[in-house]
């Protein structure tokens, strides 16, 4: 294959996934909600695509409404589950996640079922592979783009101080007059919308897909980037999603290359679970450290400039 | 006479088959300091959370500014302008000292979704004037070196200071403070309670669980005790010195 | 459409026991350590494995199998307790980074069964051709066969000897003293630590059985633990986490409930694959109505 073209779909990948890996930082990173059915969201946003442009709704509209349709997917899991534990919600959200992908993989008149369903591309090929993926580069650039602004202007203003609040000890922030419930659903709402659209710009990009492409092994993926790149802090997400994904495809070009005595597919999945337990257990905090909040007010106060004395000192 | 602030009427709170809070009714009227003083477990941090609405009580109602606050959420009595300082610190740890105190402001426009994405500039004035109203109360509590510190790396006593701060952010009509002495130094504790003293001219009001006897009964107007659950006394603290069941209280427990 | 309901009741009987003994594991970790360990569902799958494992290579019958593989598989859950969850607890872990380590556990432990063993479902019948485990017996209405009469009988053994552990010995005990109030137990002088050790090794060994049975029912793959995940997680909900005997209810509750909405599915004509979104549903109700499950039913006052 073409090392441009290889290099081009990876980029579309670490963007795709950039947004879903954002998405769980504001969940879990800002708002220390444990998302353990992130695919769910993903898997909505794809579906939902596919269906919308088979109507022939227009490109823009099937990305909009995949990611409300996943917004009020995530809401309605929210509605049990937030008021309880953490752990309640791990597993309402994982159970969740499998669930959908049942009923996809039942239901041949969703979406073909086991079998899968093309999905109109929005970009139509026009043969050339390059120009092809330069356009959904460029496509998925504008929806990360916007994300990542969203994320940095919540979890940089008292709102992101509020949800920060209620990650650190939700009583104290209900007694300070924060309204957990409302501060969480939003939080779920607007990951699972973004999650969604990911889905979107996915379906159209693979043009098929699956029940099988949204296994939970998606939503460990992603917990993987956020922890790994630095929770509560946006650029962390980032960086978290490009190194897994380029660990992805290096295991897989590695795979032509070296004479493993385990099947490298399998020896990636180690790779990564063992990496995981290590950055728990060593840097919890990820590569990046979380940031805190800025606001113009703050940086008129002198934060930033007296921090680093400060810690001097 | 003063307008009544806080109402409670006949609350009673069990855990299991105990009751930590039992009939336990009384006002406390707009202005001043006023004490709640008794032994360990005699049901005072109990009656605080309950009037929160951390807990539910199983039986009476709570009043605040004539309203029925029994069955609201604690953000909502929070709204109200009751406002509370936990006897052990529930600071956010992760965050600045800064930000622990920004959290509190009441009515914050920032704190909106909407507007943290689409108006920031509504809130970026009324943001400053709280940064100023932090740091004058940080100075006041003596935190105004470590404001951009992370609260996780505050000192136990420090801790505490924040927590009350942190309290008196919200410009409370009324503020319980659950202790708001113990684990500091004296001269710092007197120095609390004289700023406390000071704020009641603004119209705050001050509802004190204390330990420290002697500077709760040098600033409070009126002073309630508990035990087992119960309302035993109550009146000016000179009066309750002379209160031969304030003793038995206290002594009853060791 | 004609309903053996004998059959039916006695199919909730298999499915309850299978969940019984898988999720007594889940419950009594999970109580104790205080976070859901989701690689218990590789625990299963494990133990599905070792056996064939061993059954092969010794040449065993079920019994001496089953028990190899429950020491076996109690080790490696008592050493992955110690090795990851221990550690990461002792460091301040929060119970979030603990259930992701936990998924994390899960991963390694999957796909390194993918890789000594293999993707492709292997079947107990390779082992044991000649067993009578899979004959089928006719009585009355019923169709039986040995292997769910083995499972039955497992799961009843299980209960009155777990029974008889929690009531009568210093160990369960201090098992239950643990669950309840972890301060009051180690004020009292148990060494919490070794309690939680041995439900370590209890609960994983227990899972392999589970997997055992369930991989001689169906097939044995690097996902057969996971298959049974929902079931196993809505009994330990369900029951109470923490609660032993609530556990028993709720797995028996949620046999009967499966086999049922099986029939209810394939009335309305659905998909039977939908099963598992029964114990979801269930697990679902639960959390709303009273995420303390069962429990208030077997609280001793």
């Amino acid at each position: 294959m073409n090392p441009l073209l290889y290099a081009l779909d990876v980029l579309v990948f670490i963007g795709i996934f950039g947004i879903v890996s954002l998405s769980l930082n504001l969940e879990y990173g800002f708002a220390g909600l444990a998302n353990f059915g992130k695919v769910a969201f993903f898997l909505t946003g794809a579906y939902s695509y596919a269906a919308l442009s088979q109507i022939g709704l227009p490109f823009y509209l099937c990305l909009i409404c995949g990611a409300m349709i996943s917004a009020i997917f995530g809401w309605l899991i929210s509605l049990p589950a937030l008021r309880l534990r953490a752990d309640y919600l791990a597993i309402v959200a994982l159970a969740f996640g499998e669930i959908l992908r049942l009923i996809v993989k039942a239901e041949r008149g969703i979406a073909g079922g086991v079998w899968g369903i093309t999905v109109a591309p929005i970009f139509p090929y026009t043969g050339s592979e390059l120009i092809y993926r330069l356009e959904n580069i460029g496509l998925v650039s504008i929806c990360l783009f916007i994300c990542f602004l969203i994320a940095q202007l919540l979890s940089n203003s008292p709102y992101g101080r509020a949800i920060r609040a209620i990650r650190e000890d939700e009583i104290a922030a209900e007694a300070l007059g924060k309204d957990r419930a409302k501060y969480k659903a939003q939080i779920f709402m607007l990951a699972s919308a973004m999650a969604g659209l990911a889905g979107g710009l996915y379906a159209q990009y693979l043009q098929f897909i699956d029940p099988y492409m949204f296994m939970p092994m998606i939503t460990f993926t992603v917990w993987i980037m956020v922890i790994l790149g630095g929770p509560a802090n946006n650029w962390g997400a980032l960086l978290g999603a490009a190194l897994v994904e380029l660990f992805e495809r290096g295991t897989n070009i590695a795979k032509d290359y070296l004479a493993l005595p385990v099947d490298p597919g399998n020896l990636q999945y180690i790779m990564f679970g063992v990496l995981i337990i290590f950055v728990l257990l060593y840097r919890p905090q990820g590569i990046l450290k979380e940031s805190h909040v800025k606001t113009k007010a703050l940086e008129l106060a002198g934060y930033g400039r007296s921090t680093a004395e400060d810690k001097r000192g | 006479m003063e307008e009544v602030l806080l109402k409670i009427r006949e609350v009673s709170k069990h855990f299991g088959g105990v009751y930590a809070v039992n009939g336990v009714s009384l006002d406390v009227r707009q202005g001043g300091i006023w004490g709640l003083v008794g032994p360990n477990g005699s049901g005072k941090t109990t009656l605080f959370n309950t009037i929160l609405g951390l807990y539910r009580p199983d039986r009476g109602d709570v009043y605040f500014n004539g309203d029925c606050i029994t069955n609201l959420a604690p953000h909502q009595i929070y709204g109200l302008g009751l406002v509370n300082a936990f006897q052990l610190p529930r600071l956010f740890y992760q965050m600045t000292v800064l930000d622990n105190m920004l959290v509190a402001a009441r009515g914050h426009q920032g704190d909106r979704l909407l507007n943290s994405l689409f108006f920031r500039k509504r809130w970026q004035e009324q943001e400053k004037e709280l940064i100023e109203q932090s740091m004058n109360i940080l100075e006041l509590v003596e935190l105004d070196r470590q404001v951009f510190s992370l609260a996780g790396e505050l000192s136990g006593g420090q801790r505490k200071l924040l927590e009350v701060a942190r309290g008196l952010m919200a410009k409370p009509k009324l503020l319980l403070l659950d202790e708001p002495a113990a684990g500091i130094n004296p001269v710092l504790g007197e120095k609390i309670f004289m700023t406390l003293k000071n704020l009641c001219c603004n119209g705050t009001t001050f509802f004190v669980v204390e330990h420290r006897l002697e500077i709760l009964f040098e600033f409070a107007s009126w002073v309630y005790v508990m035990d087992k659950g119960s309302l035993i006394a109550q009146g000016y603290p000179q009066e309750i010195i002379d209160n031969p069941t304030f003793y038995e209280a206290y002594l009853g427990e060791g | 459409m004609i309903v053996n309901w004998p059959q039916v009741l006695f199919n909730s009987v298999v499915t309850g026991s299978l969940y019984l003994i898988g999720a007594v594991g889940l419950t009594l970790t999970y109580g104790l350590s205080n976070f859901p360990n989701f690689a218990h569902a590789e625990f299963i799958t494990l133990g599905a494995f070792i056996s064939y494992g061993v059954a092969h290579q010794l040449e065993l019958s079920l019994l001496p199998a089953l028990i190899i593989t429950f020491l076996i598989t109690g080790a490696i859950g008592f050493l992955c307790y110690r090795g990851i969850f221990q550690p990461l607890a002792r460091g301040g872990a929060n119970m979030i980074h603990l259930m992701v380590a936990s998924i994390a556990l899960g991963f390694i432990l999957r796909y390194s069964i993918g890789a000594a063993w293999s993707w492709k479902p292997l079947y107990f019948s390779n082992v044991w051709p000649l067993s009578s485990l899979w004959s089928h017996h006719d009585i009355g209405l019923l169709s039986i066969t040995n292997l769910w009469l083995w499972l039955i009988f497992a799961a009843v053994a299980l209960s009155v000897i777990m029974h008889l552990i929690l009531v009568k010995t210093k160990i369960g005990k201090a098992i239950r003293a643990t669950s309840s109030n972890p301060e009051l137990a180690l004020a009292s002088g148990i060494n919490i630590n070794r309690v939680i050790w041995l439900t370590w090794f209890i609960g994983a060994g227990l899972a392999a059985i589970a997997g055992i049975f369930r991989g001689a029912d169906t097939q044995i793959w690097p996902m057969t633990g996971w298959d049974i995940i929902l079931p196993v997680f809505a009994v330990a909900i369900l029951g109470g986490i923490g609660n032993y005997y609530g556990s028993i209810a709720a797995a028996y509750i949620i046999g009967l409930a499966e086999n049922i909405g099986v029939i209810a599915l394939l009335a309305v004509g659905l998909s039977t694959e939908y099963r598992v979104g029964i114990a979801f549903l269930i697990l679902i109700v639960t959390l709303i109505a009273k995420p303390q499950g069962l429990a208030m039913l077997f609280r001793k006052a």
